[in-house]
C-alpha cells in the first residue's frame, strides 16, 4: 500500500533565533500551514486533518481548525514524545490515515517559540528527579547535550571515530546554509579552524556540534495520489515511513539497552528499507536530524550507509557536501544551520529535493530520505520518491 | 561534601528505587522467578514478566564504560560547578547493567574509559526534610 499518499504542499514561517519571533507560537503555526496549503493550491476549507508530534497542549487541532477556518475535522493524531527523533512519525501517521481514507487533506506541522515557552537546552534545576531521571540528574546529567554525548564517547572509543567525523558533518550543514536564504546561519560560514576552536559544551561536543534553538514553524499537506493529480505541485510520494524502537528500548533512558553504543535506529532502518524495497545505495540525497553531531554520525551508520568503523571515511573528503559529494547530507543547513524546528524543517527539505526546489539541488533525485533523529529511544524516518 | 553542589537535584524516592538510594549498598532489583537482575527497577520483570521481585547486593566494582564532561551549565545551579565528570560504570558481576555516577576522586579531565572503579556512598541530607540519601558514587579501584 505504500506510495498511495503524496506530499502536495510545504510551507514555513520565517525562521528566527530563539526568542526573537514577533509572533506567538500559534501564529507561527498558522503562517506555516497557510503557506503549505497555498503551495499545494488547496483551499483551507479542504483541510480535514491535523497531525503533529510532541506538542503537549500547544497548538492543538481544535484550535487550529477553528482559527484557520478549515472544513470539518475528520482526523487528528499526535505521536508519542521523543523530540526531533519522531519528526517523521507524523508522516507515517498521515500516510496511514490517507491510505485508510480517514481524511482527504492532512496538515502535518511543528511550531516552536522558545521565547514564549522556554529552551530545551536550559532546563531549570529541579529539587527532585523521578523515574529514569532519578538515576541520572542527581549526577549532573541534566541536559539533552549530556544525554546525547554518553553513547558517542563509547562509540569513538570502540570504533576509532574521531572529531573529524563530527566536524565534517557540521561543515557540510554550514556550507549548505550559505546557499539558503531561509537559514539562520546564512552569511555566517564556518571553517574547520572555527569548529576546533569553539568551546566545549559537554565533551565530546563542542559548540558547533550542537543544534541551534529557534522560533518558527514548518508544515506539509499530505493528500491521496488521486487528489494530487489536479494540484499545483509535482507529486512527492511517501514511499516509506517508519517509526519505532528496538526491543526493550526503554532501557536506553539509562544506557542499559542490550546493544550499545549506537543511535537506536536499527529497527527504523530495517522497517524503512524493507517497506520501500530499496536500500541506502539507491538514495540520492538525505536529511538527518542533528540535535548533536555525534548522535547523527551514529545514525547515518545505523541507517545502513556505512558500518561504524567506516563511517568516518564515509563523511570525509567532501562526500556529503553538495554539489560533488556522493551523498549530499543536510542540504538546507538543517538543525545546525538552517533552523531547529524540531527536525521538521528537514522533512520539508527532503520534499524540495524531489521537486527540484532545493537551494542545493541534487541532480536526478528519485529517492530522498529524511531521518527523524538519533538519540531518543523512539525514532522515525521517511523516504520520499518521484514515482509511486 | 558531595560531588554535586549543595541543593542539587535528589532522586525522588519511591518503592522501586529506595533500596538503591538509601541503604548504603549497591542494591539491584532481582527476579525471584527467573533469577535475573534488571536495572533500572520496574514493577514487573522485563525478562520473564514475573511479579516476584526482590533486591540483591552487587559487588560494587566495575569499569568506566563511557563518560562525558559537562562544561556549559544548563542552569544557574551548575554555573560554578562545571566542568565535572559523569561516568557510566559497567558492573563486573552483572555486565549487562550500567550505572551512571561521578568518579569523585578524578578531576574532569582525568577520566578514561576502562578505569577500574569501586562504589562508595555520599550521604546527602534532603534540605526539604525527606529521607537522607546515600548516593552510590565511584572511585578508582
Ligand atoms: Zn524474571
Amino acid at each position: 500500500m505504500h506510495g498511495t499518499s503524496v506530499v502536495v504542499g510545504v510551507g514555513e514561517s520565517t525562521y528566527y533565533r530563539a526568542g526573537r519571533a514577533p509572533e506567538s507560537e500559534f501564529q507561527l503555526a498558522c503562517i506555516a500551514i497557510r503557506n503549505a496549503v497555498a503551495d499545494a493550491g488547496l483551499q483551507m476549507s479542504e483541510i480535514d486533518g491535523f497531525v503533529t508530534y510532541m506538542d503537549f497542549q500547544r497548538n492543538d487541532a481544535l484550535r487550529l481548525m477553528t482559527a484557520l477556518g478549515t472544513g470539518d475535522l475528520s482526523f487528528s493524531a499526535m505521536s508519542w514524545p521523543g523530540g526531533g527523533n519522531i519528526s517523521a512519525m507524523p508522516i507515517q501517521i498521515a500516510d496511514a490515515a490517507i491510505t485508510a481514507g480517514y481524511a482527504k487533506n492532512i496538515v502535518v506541522y511543528r511550531a516552536l517559540a522558545q521565547g514564549q515557552f522556554g529552551r530545551y537546552g536550559r532546563p531549570p534545576a529541579v529539587p527532585y528527579a523521578t523515574g529514569a531521571a532519578a538515576f541520572k540528574t542527581p549526577y549532573g546529567e541534566a541536559s539533552p547535550a549530556m544525554n546525547n554525548a554518553m553513547p558517542f564517547t563509547r562509540y569513538m572509543h570502540e570504533y576509532g571515530v574521531t572529531h573529524e567525523a563530527t566536524c565534517n558533518l557540521s561543515l557540510a550543514s554550514y556550507a549548505h546554509a550559505q546557499r539558503n536564504p531561509r537559514a539562520i546561519r546564512y552569511g555566517q560560514p564556518l571553517t574547520r579552524e572555527d569548529y576546533y576552536a569553539s568551546r566545549w559544551i559537554v565533551y565530546p561536543y563542542r559548540l558547533f556540534d550542537c543544534a541551534q534553538e529557534n522560533d518558527g514553524a514548518a508544515a506539509m499537506v499530505i493528500s491521496s495520489a488521486d487528489r494530487a493529480r489536479d494540484l499545483k505541485q509535482q507529486p512527492v510520494y511517501v514511499k516509506s515511513a517508519a517509526a519505532g524502537a528496538e526491543q526493550r528500548a526503554g532501557l536506553q533512558a539509562t544506557y542499559n539497552e542490550p546493544y550499545f553504543p549506537y543511535a537506536r535506529r536499527l529497527h527504523v532502518a530495517d522497517r524503512l528499507w524493507s517497506q520501500a524495497g530499496i536500500g541506502p545505495k539507491d538514495v540520492q540525497v538525505a536529511q538527518f536530524y542533528e540535535n548533536f553531531t555525534g548522535s547523527t554520525v551514529m545514525c547515518i551508520s545505523d541507517m545502513g550507509f556505512a558500518p561504524p568503523d567506516g563511517i568516518e571515511e564515509f563523511l570525509s573528503n567532501g562526500n556529503i557536501q553538495w554539489p560533488n559529494g556522493k551523498l549530499p547530507i543536510n542540504t538546507s543547513g538543517a538543525n545546525l544551520a538552517e533552523a531547529y524546528i524540531h527536525g521538521f524543517e528537514n522533512q520539508l527539505e527532503a520534499v524540495r529535493q524531489v521537486r527540484g526546489q532545493s537551494t542545493s539541488q541534487v541532480e536526478n533525485v528519485e529517492f530522498s530520505l529524511a531521518v527523524g533523529g538519533p538519540g531518543a529511544p523512539v525514532g522515525s524516518a521517511a523516504l520520499y520518491s518521484k514515482q509511486a | 561534601m558531595s560531588y554535586m553542589p549543595d541543593g542539587w537535584t535528589l532522586p525522588a524516592l519511591d518503592d522501586l528505587n529506595r533500596p538503591f538510594f538509601t541503604t548504603g549498598k549497591l542494591m539491584l532489583q532481582h527476579c525471584v522467578d527467573c533469577d535475573r537482575v534488571q536495572h533500572p527497577p520496574e514493577d514487573i520483570c522485563i525478562w520473564c514478566q514475573g511479579d516476584h521481585l526482590d533486591y540483591v547486593e552487587a559487588r560494587g566494582t566495575g569499569d568506566v564504560y563511557s563518560y562525558v564532561v559537562p562544561h556549559h551549565p544548563p542552569n544557574e545551579k551548575l554555573t560554578t560547578r562545571v566542568p565535572y565528570n559523569i561516568i557510566l560504570v559497567r558492573l563486573d558481576d552483572y555486565p549487562h547493567v550500567r550505572i551512571l555516577g561521578n568518579q569523585i576522586d578524578a578531576e574532569f579531565d582525568e577520566v578514561t574509559i576502562g578505569t577500574p572503579v569501586r562504589v562508595t556512598f555520599e550521604e546527602i541530607a534532603d534540605q526539604n526534610g525527606g529521607a537522607t540519601i546515600l548516593l552510590p558514587q565511584w572511585v578508582k579501584a
